[in-house]
């Protein structure tokens, strides 16, 4: 099963005192009012992304956002999935729908 | 003032502002937040990442937002402890000039970067990395470093002092998305699969992705997918055997010129081996001249290149480029001269320049004149005279060696 996370908030089950200190190391950040993680730094973003995997146990995904219609998309979905090398990793991109479209293209450059 | 039309597109739309730099927008961000609020806490902050992902662009965008005033030292330039501590250390406890100028509350001072520091390395570097960090440790401005590879040694006591912010590659959809930008603001009709197939081959690099666009699209203002085939041998790390042998045999200009963008050859070596090859190429003694002519003019335009003014690389090229195609149909197979001759001529005389700097380094001492005066003055009298009396007393005044007596005895034109 894939799993799939919000970076900006997701919770995960409760972890011992190692596993947490490994977490915080690989730069997730934990709210302990709202009691979820979020990522804060990208640095060892595929490590973080691997314990968090092994928590769960299961395969963890982040649900892509679109820079032009702002829609979520998943990584499945894009035809450059076996050439990305942020495969899955929560950073901006642009959806295959809005990559094609032309129209929606030059309406998107009169905003700027 | 140089045309706008005559600009690298790379230039031309490197972004002004940081909101247009694409993806890596957490490392924007990172940055944007140390700048404001973190810098009491880390005094510096090393940018890493594969290059063409905005790193140098960040900087100089963040700089003009925030109007710092940018003191920087790349890779062209000697990082030696001497020259950090000449350059650097006066930037990061002095305020800029124009802080002084009637719109003072307009500027934040300076920013120091230190671009491509993963390059500092060997002789000509010596104490650099030490002189960063003592820097680090007493810059009261902010202190931006910028490497590709930050996993290196060297960079390890770096680190520790830094602020790390990672840049990964830039995704395909983006650069996409950017070249369309570009396409449409130069009006160039792209095919979307020419498009996509630069944007998969650049791996990430931006700057690459705009440079292969303009190179492809630039002459006839469109791009279909046909146009990209050459494209493949990018990320090939060409050799110069193999850039030489490509070079000689192409069919157009077009062709040399496409190749030349995509080697990492050193240019200057490959000037030099192409001026040793030309005349195995050419028999006829006209095309020969001919080709000279245009590699005398792609000689000029490397020196005004210089380490500054690439974008007049575009002209390097196209000189090389008519070289290559004075009669394409002539071309026959030849064993090619690498490495260029005055380079090999170097490495066997690096005995021979060493032994005459000694001996001049001797004299200069003694005679109070500098190695190139005691060469050019004093070395053609003392060798007449050590021929004339191998025991002259100059032997012992200079501290001679017997090698060096027999050296200066034996030594022809230099």
């Amino acid at each position: 099963m894939v799993i799939v996370l919000n970076p900006k908030a997701f919770k995960l089950p409760r972890v011992d005192k190692e596993k947490f200190i490994t977490l915080i190391r690989y730069g997730l950040d934990y709210n302990r009012d709202a009691g979820t993680f979020s990522i804060k730094s990208y640095n060892n973003i595929e490590k973080a992304i691997e314990t968090v995997s092994a928590i769960l146990g299961d395969q963890v995904v982040f649900q892509q956002m679109c820079t032009r219609c702002g829609k979520s998309f998943s990584c499945s979905t894009c035809n450059y999935n076996e050439l990305c090398t942020t495969k899955n990793l929560p950073f901006t991109c642009v959806c295959p729908q809005c990559l094609r479209d032309r129209k929606n293209f030059e309406e998107y450059l009169t905003k700027f | 003032m140089l045309q706008q039309s005559s600009l690298l597109w790379v230039e031309k739309y490197r972004p002004k502002k940081i909101e247009d730099i694409i993806g890596n927008d957490e490392a924007k961000a990172s940055f944007v937040e140390w700048l404001k609020n973190k810098r009491h806490t880390k005094k510096a902050v090393l940018l890493f990442g594969p290059p063409g992902t905005g790193k140098t662009t960040l900087v100089n965008a963040a700089a003009r937002e925030f109007n710092f005033t940018i003191i920087e030292m790349n890779a062209s330039d000697t990082r030696s402890e001497k020259a950090v501590n000449a350059v650097a250390k006066p930037a990061t406890s002095y305020r800029a000039l124009d802080a002084f100028s009637g719109d003072s509350n307009k500027t934040s001072g300076n920013m120091l970067f230190l671009d491509e520091v993963d390059g500092i390395a060997g002789n000509e570097d010596r104490g650099g990395v030490s002189a960063i960090i003592e820097i680090i440790e007493k810059s009261l401005v902010p202190l931006i470093l910028a490497a590709n590879d930050p996993d290196i040694d060297k960079l390890r006591p770096l680190k520790k002092d830094c602020m790390l912010i990672r840049f990964h590659q830039v995704r395909i959809p983006l650069i996409i998305s950017l070249l369309q930008k570009i396409c449409l603001l130069e009006h160039v009709k792209a095919e979307f699969e020419g498009l996509e197939r630069i944007a998969q081959n650049c791996r990430g690099d931006v700057r690459s992705a705009i440079n292969d666009l303009q190179n492809l699209s630039e002459r006839n203002h469109t791009l279909t997918l046909q146009d990209t085939t050459l494209l493949s041998s990018r990320n090939r790390d060409i050799s110069m055997d193999e850039t030489l042998r490509q070079y000689f045999s192409a069919k157009s200009i077009a062709e040399v010129s496409s190749l030349l963008s995509y080697s990492s050859v050193e240019y200057d070596d490959f000037l030099l081996s192409v001026s040793d090859n030309l005349p195995r190429r050419y028999i006829d003694a006209d095309e020969l001249a001919k080709a000279y002519n245009y590699i005398s003019i792609a000689d000029v335009y490397r020196g005004r290149i210089g380490i500054e003014n690439w974008h007049l690389l575009k002209y390097f090229f196209n000189e090389l480029a008519q070289a290559a195609a004075v009669n394409p149909k002539s071309y026959k197979p030849f064993e090619f001269i690498t490495p260029p001759i005055r380079i090999i001529t170097l490495f066997w005389t690096k005995g021979k320049r060493t032994m005459l700097n000694a001996i001049c380094s001797k004299i200069g001492s003694q005679c109070h004149v500098s190695v190139e005066v005691a060469k050019e003055n004093i070395v053609p009298f003392v060798k007449m005279l050590l021929v004339k009396n191998r025991n002259h007393s100059l032997v012992a005044w200079f501290k001679f060696t017997p090698e060096e007596v027999d050296f200066i005895t034996k030594l022809g034109r230099f």
